[in-house]
């Protein structure tokens, strides 16, 4: 033991003349009900993210870059706001990002089962200026023959070539022999993508035949 | 003022609960606990009786503000020993002191640092206060904590996991590699 110093009666005597009180049990619930609620919120933005990632990624969006990096973000806060909880130091920080991680996939997943992210994506292009230009839709993208892109649905086979629809509609005559990339044949009604080269106004020449969701949905991020 | 005898048989839950509405109640637990944190600060931060003795100061007057964020389910021992490791901390950034610990020739120490070594528990005796010390000193702060909580306040994983906020598995982790970086530098140090 050192030196003895009687600070428990210092300490008292600062307090009784300072008239130091205990801070209010109200401001400490009304922070760490904050806080929960903050991390509620994010990990609700998070879920969002990797629904409507999901989505895209399922094939209805070119690449959800945008959703993307909200997904990132809203990780990364809501391990943030979890780390300042009470109890949080209990646990590693792989486990803290495990478990949300887990839970927004399991939840997201659930969202994206019940048909909300479509909603919501047709929500945002119709109330969110430019939404439409940052998270493009994979139609348009592979409506592009000009750049060697064509996408539709087959409605009629030929001996040496077959017609496809492109979703605005119009009728294509597809000729030359394809690579079949991925679980897709050529077949009535079959929703395709193709790879090649415009020929003239409604003639296009297939280098590579693909299915329209599934395997080589990203394509044009190899390209 | 409360006579602290009249607080004897108290929990410290109850003490803590009684301190919010009078002051004097926090008396007891401060006498309670005051000389263990002087040495703990003390052997902590190797600090002068004066500036260890502002330390506990502060922590005492922190704590009772914070006294209706105290987590009852934990230990208010461990509550108050990490207001005062962190004030501790926060005194030595500020005054740009690295944490230099003060650490007496304890038996259970002594029989930890030489099993799974070729050390010799004679040789960590007879040479203790000479360089055993200074080796001590020259592990990394985190690893200094722990050893400390551990061996000379007698504290249990999870009570150094409530005091450090670190996982109960990271402590553990701490404590080893304390152990492996003693090694190495005491072979380093037996060669000259």
């Amino acid at each position: 033991m050192k030196k003895k110093v009687n600070i428990s009666d210092k300490a008292l005597e600062l307090i009784s003349k300072g008239q130091i009180k205990p801070i209010p049990r109200w401001e400490f619930v009304a922070r760490n009900w904050g806080l929960w609620l903050a991390f509620l919120v994010s990990l609700g933005f998070l879920i969002l993210g990797i629904s409507v990632s999901w989505f895209g990624l399922r094939g209805n969006i070119i690449t959800p870059h945008l959703w993307l990096v909200i997904v990132v973000i809203f990780l990364g806060l809501s391990f943030v706001l979890f780390e300042k909880t009470k109890r949080a130091y209990r646990f590693q920080s792989w486990q803290v990002i495990a478990m949300i991680s887990v839970i927004g996939l399991i939840v997201g997943g659930v969202v994206f089962k019940l048909g909300l992210p479509s909603r919501i994506d047709r929500r945002l292009e119709a109330g969110v200026p430019y939404y439409r230009t940052m998270v493009p839709m994979k139609m348009t993208a592979w409506n592009n023959p000009e750049q060697g892109y064509l996408s539709g649905k087959i409605v009629e086979i030929n001996n040496d070539n077959f017609l496809l629809e492109d979703f605005e509609d119009k009728t294509w005559v597809i000729t030359g022999k394809p690579l079949i990339r991925g679980r897709v044949e050529i077949k009535i009604n079959q929703e395709v993508k193709l790879i090649g080269n415009m020929m003239s106004e409604n003639v296009f020449v297939a280098e590579e035949l693909r299915p329209w969701s599934g395997n080589g949905r990203n394509m044009m991020k190899e390209n | 003022m409360v006579d602290p005898k009249s607080c004897q048989g108290k929990e410290d839950s109850e003490l803590v609960k009684l301190a919010i509405d009078d002051s004097s109640f926090f008396y007891c637990l401060m006498k309670r606990y005051e000389e263990k944190l002087i040495n703990y600060v003390h052997r902590f931060t190797y600090l002068g009786d004066d500036d260890v003795a502002d330390i506990v100061q502060e922590s005492f007057i922190s704590a009772y503000k914070h006294l209706n964020d105290c987590d009852c389910n934990l230990k208010f021992s461990s509550w108050l020993y990490r207001i005062v490791h962190n004030q501790a901390i926060n005194f030595m950034k500020k005054n740009k002191q690295s944490v230099k610990i003060d650490v007496e020739n304890d038996d259970e120490f002594v029989e930890w640092l030489v099993a799974d070594t070729n050390i010799e528990k004679e040789t960590i005796k007879l040479h203790f206060n000479e360089y055993i010390k200074t080796i001590i000193n020259k592990l990394k702060p985190g690893y200094k904590e722990v050893v400390i909580l551990k061996f000379f306040e007698d504290k249990d994983y999870s009570e150094i996991s409530d005091i450090l906020q670190k996982p109960m598995g990271t402590v553990a982790t701490l404590l080893s590699r304390a152990k492996i970086q003693f090694k190495q530098i005491y072979e380093k140090e037996s060669k000259y």
